[in-house]
């Protein structure tokens, strides 16, 4: 299993600090919140895809279009209907489907959660998922939240690898072929999932052990191998992401 | 290690959330099961009620919530639904220990849990949709996830129950 969505690089994305990216999210998340035009919106997400585009390539912005499709026509089709104030804008005999309003909160929705989306892909797609742990640290996350993470994501390569070693042996033992796995869940799944969680849970008083061993739990200071950016290079991020967040919602503020 | 008093210890506490939010992340993303009609379900909720019903309440709102927050941030483009997915999963994972704490065996209880869980997922999803994709496209997300919190009920309490049967120390670990 591909355990992260992060692609390394070089990049100047990459090279910025995660943890002013992170708290750029939060910028991006108030500025497509916010009360704003259409334009507005077009104006911010037209900007984040520009952004990622540029630096990690336009092939970058396929994946996250290829997975949201649907919603998108969704969104485009089902907006409309339940906002029926204003002018009309399309009328099928005597029927408006569409009105200006329809018109304007489908426009609304549409570049939101396109926004929002690319806003995030940008975001987890150039930062590995240790710094952002490191950072949630440095913002303040406790120790005990940050080594939970951190284990969680060090056990999930090996429990799919497991999980697909189990679906081989009862597929061996059963001969189940494909067909007759859709018409029977409960019956399939249920002898995997049983194999699989008891081999997770033998696992809790091992790790809990091996905690206990290596010092989990104790005042005395700790050591990491891993670092974030110190002194002007995490200023220098600080102020290209706080300049960017001025751009973002300077048209908010104007109440354009 | 002592079997008989694992909930005081700290270090079982951080062990039992991180496998248990292991497990969440790669039902959530690894397991697609095909729906006879079209589509796909995850197993994310079979895990959210086996916390639930095996290590308590707490572990699987901690676990569910981070387990299924993890899921939405390696799939990338799901990646803002991270926060919605902590809080919808947490909750839900924090009822349905707590009612089913009340009479941990009685299989009503654990099928009410389940349920009250299904809706606070499912309405969850359904808010949070409101505000992002509209209550059209959000409406139409209702029916999915009330199949697959529905799978997630019945097959987490089947194997609970198997797993509690196969492997009887699990009973002691609540917390």
């Amino acid at each position: 299993m591909i355990v992260e969505f992060y692609r390394p690089g070089n990049s100047a994305l990459h090279r910025l600090d995660p943890r002013p990216k992170m708290l750029f999210l939060i910028v991006v998340l108030i500025a497509f919140f916010l009360p704003s035009a259409p334009w507005v919106l077009l104006v911010f997400t037209a900007s984040i895809v520009a952004v990622i585009a540029f630096f990690l390539g336009p092939a970058q912005l396929l994946p996250p279009l290829k997975t949201l499709w649907p919603i998108l026509i969704l969104i485009s089709l089902l907006t409309a209907p339940f906002h029926r104030a204003g002018l009309p804008v399309l009328r099928v005999v005597d029927i408006t489907l569409v009105t200006t309003e329809g018109l304007n909160m489908t426009l609304v929705l549409l570049l939101r959660f396109l926004g929002i989306t690319f806003g995030f892909f940008a975001v987890v797609r150039t930062v590995a998922l240790d710094d952002m742990v490191l950072s949630l640290r440095w913002f303040g996350l406790p120790y005990a939240a940050c080594l939970v993470m951190t284990i969680t994501l060090r056990t999930i390569p090996s429990l799919a690898a497991t999980w697909h070693n189990v679906v081989d042996a009862h597929r061996l033992r059963s001969g189940l072929d494909g067909r007759r796995r859709r018409r029977r869940i409960v019956e399939t799944y249920g002898p995997v999932l049983t194999s699989v969680l008891i081999e997770a849970v033998k696992g809790i008083p091992a790790l809990a052990m091996a905690l206990e061993s290596r010092g989990f739990g104790r005042r005395n200071a700790r050591t990491s191998y891993a670092e974030l950016k110190k002194g002007r290079a995490l200023v220098g991020d600080m102020l290209v992401l706080a300049a960017a967040s001025a751009a973002l919602l300077w048209p908010v503020f104007f109440r354009w | 290690m002592n079997d008989q008093k694992p909930s005081v210890s700290p270090a079982f506490r951080i062990a039992s959330i991180a496998i248990l939010a292991a497990v969440t992340t790669v039902l959530t993303r690894v397991v697609q099961i095909p729906l006879p009609a079209r589509g796909y379900i995850n197993l994310g909720d079979v895990a959210i009620v086996f916390s639930a019903l095996t290590l308590g309440p707490f572990s699987a709102a901690l676990a569910g919530g981070l387990g299924t927050a993890l899921a939405d941030i390696l799939s990338g483009p799901y990646a803002f639904w991270a926060p919605i997915s902590l809080i919808v999963h947490g909750l839900q994972g924090l009822l349905i220990g707590l009612i089913v704490q009340v009479r941990p065996r009685n299989i009503l209880l654990q099928c009410l849990g389940g349920i009250v869980g299904m809706i606070i997922m499912a309405g969850g999803y359904l808010l949070a949709g409101v505000f992002l994709e509209g209550a059209g496209p959000a409406l139409t997300e209702v029916p999915g996830n009330i199949i697959q919190g529905g799978a997630g009920v019945v097959l987490g309490i089947l194997v609970a129950a198997a797993v509690i049967r196969a492997y009887p120390p699990v009973r002691q670990w609540k917390w």
